[in-house]
């Protein structure tokens, strides 16, 4: 029996895939979630085989939700439901990308869960930007034991790689995530800077730029964040960028 | 050149006639005759043969006539970049000038060719005779021609503003959602599946009126109500609608089809946007001898979106309320960082 959860914001959406399901063998429904939070609770405690997500959805869209599933040792499948969305569904056709339209037909339903695959982070950023979906994320997601965490991205003060993670330091402590710094740089390329080969940091978060007493220059973290007052060395290849993005305050 | 302006609407969207077009020719042609046939009957003692004098005329004034519609024709394009008055005033300066030099040109030819051409005057008298004449006329030309495009365009206009009503109107995204809708209640709900396939109905049926420009207050409430409760059945609690219309006329008219599409709005970028939802606001007031209808919603903050769909049907709406009121109507958008707020403003009484 292969588990299925039913992601969408609308009650009577849910209410028709669970009772679709109810009548294709082999699939059950293993829960229903109202919003991208939820799905990734349950995802979590129901280690579901395939997820149905509503790609429009207040707060976590359907893609970013996806995106977070990678975070999972055991990632679900997964199988977008949208009622009418042109670009997107040009973009799930090209990279045979599995989908149902709503209303949703029994035997479309059948179909996609049969080849319901995981999606690679690489291949959804691909899908973002080809749907015109591609604005950055709202959170990071991060797994601490066993949960998934998500941490809103205006709460990161500065992000650091550290080998194989990039670490994630941010109003309610650090948090490890399982991303590149590169891929992190160009989704945030709005609101972090790089000022080091291994640090991003946010530009709201500094406080000013100062030269220690070796003649380092360094970032001095805003007094509010629980990193306040920390400082940060920009490499001496940065400075002027960072100088640059400080002055013209974006 | 009827046929060209209504079929094709980048002519359509231009202001200055279209000189290059054979129709356009023609009226200026005829208007030169008519002008030298004037000129000449005025200036006939009965001495001379009025045929000649007829055709001495003509012939200077068509000869201008065609130069002038050639130049415009020519330069068309580049006087239309400069905006709408800056073109009027210079085509009408490149036909002046245009003109003066007509008529120097055919001075000197008559001092070449001697006596059978006969301008008794001095040099300069003609030339300003001339240009006074041509001041005149070709004002009036040039209103009478402007008028004419302008009428041709308002009908490809309002046509084009029907059409677009009619798209807005219905949604894809909002057709196949009430529809996912329906197919759910079918099971769960029969009762309220039937309801729904009645409004849905009763909506489509309204969009495809086409015959209609203006409706009533309470014609325009009611569809948008209808609406509203299709829209209640998907959203559940997250959508609230609050009417403050009471003090409206609701017999007043307003121009068809643009009251919902505001509502679908502010629920498509707004209300559906909203984790918990919101309450969408309503409020008619009369003022004197004008009507203001806002309709406010929540919108999520700092996420300003991809406001595209937003914007067309808004411009829809404000061409519409320009064609049946012009400058006594008034469409404005107020945005704040977490509420937006389009307000209708229209003069009481018969629109159009």
């Amino acid at each position: 029996m292969m588990r299925v959860i039913v992601v969408d914001d609308e009650e009577p959406a849910r209410e028709r895939l669970r009772q679709m399901l109810d009548d294709i063998d082999d699939y059950e429904c293993a829960g229903v979630a109202a919003n991208g939070e939820e799905a990734l609770e349950l995802a979590v405690s129901e280690q579901p085989d395939i997820m149905l997500l509503d790609i429009r959805m207040p707060g976590l869209s359907g893609l970013e939700v996806a995106h977070h599933l990678n975070s999972l040792p055991e990632s679900p499948a997964v199988v977008f439901t949208t009622a009418y969305d042109e670009h997107a569904i040009e973009a799930f056709e090209a990279r045979a990308v599995g989908y149902i339209l709503k209303p949703v037909r029994k035997s479309r339903l059948e179909g996609a869960l049969r080849q319901a695959a995981r999606l690679a982070p690489a291949r959804l950023a691909d899908i973002g930007d080809a749907a015109g979906l591609d604005e950055p994320r709202a959170h990071l997601c991060a797994r601490r034991q066993g949960e998934l965490r998500l941490i809103p991205v205006d709460d990161i003060h500065y992000l650091e790689a550290d080998q194989k993670y990039v670490s994630v330091h941010h109003a309610n402590g650090e948090d490890l995530i399982d991303e590149s710094l590169k891929s992190l740089e160009a989704e945030f390329a709005q609101r972090f800077v790089r000022i080091h080969r291994s640090v991003l940091v946010a530009l709201p978060s500094i406080d000013r730029i100062e030269r220690d007493a070796e003649g380092r220059t360094r970032v001095i973290l805003r007094n509010d964040s629980q990193d306040g007052g920390k400082p940060l060395i920009i490499s001496r290849r940065h400075v002027a960028d960072v100088k640059r993005r400080l002055q013209h305050g974006s | 050149m009827s046929d060209r302006l209504e079929n094709d609407p980048e002519t359509a969207q231009a202001f200055l006639p279209d000189f290059c077009a054979t129709t356009t020719v023609l009226v200026v042609l005829v208007v030169a005759e008519l002008v030298a046939i004037v000129l000449t009957i005025a200036a006939w003692d009965g001495s001379a043969s009025f045929l000649v004098a007829l055709s001495k005329t003509s012939l200077f004034l068509i000869w201008t006539a065609l130069l002038g519609s050639a130049l415009l024709c020519q330069l068309k394009g580049r006087l239309e970049a400069a905006g709408p008055t800056a073109a009027f005033a210079w085509s009408y300066g490149i036909l002046l000038t245009m003109t003066l030099v007509v008529a120097e040109i055919a001075f000197q030819l008559t001092r070449v060719f001697g006596q059978s051409v006969i301008i008794v005057e001095s040099h300069g008298e003609f030339l300003v005779r001339t240009v006074a004449i041509a001041a005149i006329v070709i004002a009036l030309l040039m209103r009478y021609l402007y008028v004419a495009s302008e009428w041709r365009r308002s009908i490809v206009l309002e046509a084009q503003a029907r059409i677009s009503a009619l798209q807005a109107l219905i949604r894809p995204h909002f057709l196949f959602n009430s529809m996912n809708t329906i197919a759910s209640l079918t099971r769960s709900d029969p009762r309220q599946a039937e309801e729904a396939v009645e409004d849905l109905s009763d909506l489509l049926r309204a969009s495809l009126s086409t015959n209609k420009d203006l409706s009533s207050l309470k014609e325009e409430f009611e569809i948008a109500a209808i609406y509203h409760r299709i829209e209640k059945l998907r959203l559940g609690d997250r959508l609230e609608v609050r009417w403050n219309i009471d003090s409206l006329p609701m017999r007043a008219l307003i121009p068809s089809l643009t009251l919902q599409p505001l509502l679908e709005n502010a629920i498509y970028h707004g209300i559906e946007r909203l984790e918990g939802g919101g309450t969408v606001e309503v409020d008619g007031r009369r003022d004197d001898d004008s009507l203001a209808i806002s309709i406010s919603n929540p919108v999520p903050a700092g996420a300003p979106g991809k406001l595209d769909g937003n914007k067309m049907a808004l411009a829809n709406i404000r061409q519409r309320f320009d064609l049946a009121y012009g400058s006594d109507a008034d469409v404005s958008v107020d945005e704040e960082d977490d509420q937006y707020r389009v307000t209708l403003r229209f003069p009481l009484g018969a629109g159009a």
